[in-house]
């Protein structure tokens, strides 16, 4: 039996109808290893944040199987989806990082709290995690009062708080200057390897892409698939 | 506290860090609190003004009437003067009688006779006084069936008294009547078992009470009609009435729920971003839902209370110091009264509640199907 985490065989994915119909994803055949880091790169269109979506559970594929962590995603149910969501997979966006009303720490904790634990061990959980990305003294803050890195390290440590197996970024330094950018993705490497994780990115910046452990490549017509570093 | 209250009440309390939204929130509020005091301070007035009927009524009329259930006559035996004995706090007074003609003026009339225990003047009812035209200090005769002889043949036994007081009517009852002391009665009339037996409260606040007491004691042949039943088109006129005019001012509440929807709308549109986070780390779209009717019931139903709150001890007050005073004379009271029940607080606030939970369900609804794709694009 494979070690995969992702498997995704033919999938396919498109939007609107008739002669509109926009077909992004083509027969998808895609294999990510437990504990890999793969970086999804390629021009904007080609179905990189789609891919994401689908992986996410956000989203469902037209045709073709895709497994997460062994098992199909067609059979799950909506409440299954969100329950996956909450405790199996980790999510950054590029934006919408973190609630506006809440602070740091309350958006840390939020996926624990959704998950029914109690407030006060979640928020000791939360502090721990945003210790962890380097946000410690920021802690009480508000998003507003957070610069554009801190609020994008502040979502890191919300997609992993719940010990995901599996983290998502979609595009998560896209909205920031070299340096944060720099910072964010050094945060992700050593998250990645000392959790252990599966994580799949999205980046629209080559030289982080060459960083992680391997880069699927969407044309829009084909896939390819390259070994950045071993 | 759940995390549904938890978001719920920072999106509350957050209102204020966004001014457009944190104004329409505070009309809405402001809408449920007005429309619901409107609700208090109304249903106070009517139960105020009918509370005062009612007392009238208790104050005024007979609190419960014994009558036979078949033929004329109660049944005889020592029941009555049981009854009497068992319940000194009431008022027993029996009446017989029979059909007589009453002449006053230049007119005759029929009318039923009553002889009425324990009375000791002459009395007629509003429809006798209008038909022969008499009043309190007026003489009449009453003519009755029973035959004397006189040197002119047998002639209709005559009477001829001073009407002493013009009695009130009984609800329903529009006969001419003419209430004379029993004496009276057996010299014109063959008097025998009683026709009917008024009772009434010396403590008129036991009113309601009376046919209850008594029910049970009762013989057979006996019925009891109760205050209620006495005044049976009243009481439901006036609390048609209520329900009426309560349902009117109701709507307001519905303008007021109108508002709130449209402000949870623009609440739903503005969170539509964060509430596709939310659902992207695993809030289920029936938590949404709840989160969304949580909101909308936080604005109502805290509006509807502070309202209710408002208005009754608005109404209290304005009851407690008679601050809208009536020209006496005209009315029976001598300022507006306002009477806040329990009854009408706890309809106002299952009003409120209702209200804001029905004008929450659309908005929630809307939320909780949103894509959460395009919440997420939505910049």
């Amino acid at each position: 039996m494979s070690d995969a985490l992702v498997i995704a065989r033919g999938v396919r994915k498109g939007y609107g109808s008739g002669e509109r119909r926009v077909e992004v994803l083509r027969d998808l055949d895609l294999e990510v290893a437990r504990g890999e880091m793969l970086a999804v790169a390629g021009p904007s269109g080609v179905g990189k944040s789609t891919l994401l979506h689908l992986l996410g559970l956000l989203d469902r594929p037209d045709g073709g199987e895709l497994l997460l962590f062994g098992s199909d995603v067609a059979a799950l149910s909506v409440e299954e989806r969100a329950r996956w969501r909450n405790r199996r997979i980790g999510f950054v966006f590029q934006f919408h990082a973190l609630l506006p009303e809440f602070t740091l720490e309350e958006n840390v904790a939020m996926p624990l709290l959704i998950a029914g634990q109690p407030r006060r061990s979640a928020l000791a959980t939360a502090a721990e995690q945003i210790a962890a990305v380097g946000l410690g003294h920021r802690r009480t803050h508000f998003p507003d009062e957070l610069s554009g890195g801190e609020q994008q390290r502040g979502s890191v440590a919300r997609a992993l708080v719940a010990a995901p197996e599996l983290l998502l970024a979609d595009e998560p330094t896209g909205n920031l200057d070299a340096a944060n950018a720099e910072a964010l993705f050094e945060t992700f490497e050593e998250l990645h390897l000392s959790r252990g994780l599966t994580s799949v990115i999205v980046t629209h910046n080559e030289a982080l892409a060459g960083r992680c452990g391997r880069t699927l490549r969407l044309t829009g017509a084909d896939v390819e698939v390259g070994c950045s570093r071993t | 506290m759940s995390v549904l209250g938890f978001l719920a009440g920072r999106y509350l309390v957050g209102l204020g860090r966004r001014t457009h939204v944190a104004t329409v929130s505070a009309i809405s509020f402001g809408a449920m609190a007005l429309g619901a005091a409107a609700l208090v301070v109304t249903l106070a007035l009517l139960e105020g003004f009918q509370a005062t009927i009612r007392a009238q009524l208790a104050e005024a009329g007979v609190h419960a009437v014994l009558r036979p259930t078949s033929g004329r006559t109660l049944p005889g035996g020592d029941w009555l003067a049981k009854l009497r004995a068992r319940h000194p706090e009431l008022e027993v007074r029996a009446s017989s009688g029979g059909a007589v003609w009453c002449l006053g003026g230049d007119a005759a009339v029929p009318a039923e006779l009553e002889a009425v225990d324990g009375l000791s003047r002459v009395e007629v009812n509003r429809v006798l006084a209008a038909q022969l035209g008499v009043g309190a200090g007026s003489e009449l005769t009453i003519a009755s069936p029973k035959l004397v002889l006189t040197p002119l043949g047998p002639l209709p036994m005559r009477r001829r008294v001073a009407v002493a007081a013009v009695s009130a009517m009984r609800p329903g009852d529009d006969r001419a009547v003419v209430l004379v002391p029993t004496r009276i009665g057996a010299a014109l009339l063959d008097l025998g078992a009683p026709n009917t037996v008024e009772l009434r409260a010396r403590d008129v606040t036991q009113a309601w009470r009376v046919a209850s007491v008594v029910q049970a004691e009762l013989p057979k042949g006996v019925e009891v009609v109760s205050f209620a039943e006495l005044n049976r088109p009243l009481l439901a006129a006036l609390t048609l009435e209520r329900a009426m005019i309560g349902f009117g001012v109701a709507l307001v509440m519905a303008v007021a729920a109108l508002n709130l929807l449209c402000n949870l709308a623009l609440l739903a549109a503005e969170k539509r971003a964060d509430v596709a986070l939310l659902a992207a780390i695993g809030l289920p779209a029936a938590r949404i839902r709840r989160l969304f009717v949580a909101l909308g019931l936080g604005v109502g139903a805290l509006g509807g209370v502070l309202g209710t709150l408002v208005g009754g001890v608005g109404a209290w007050l304005l009851d407690r110091t008679r601050a809208l005073p009536l020209p006496r004379g005209v009315f029976i009271v001598s300022h507006v009264p306002f009477r806040v029940t329990p009854g009408a607080v706890a309809t106002v606030l299952a009003v409120s509640l209702a209200a804001a939970l029905l004008a929450s369900l659309a908005p929630a609804r809307a939320a909780a199907r949103r894509n959460v794709l395009e919440g997420l694009r939505y910049e």
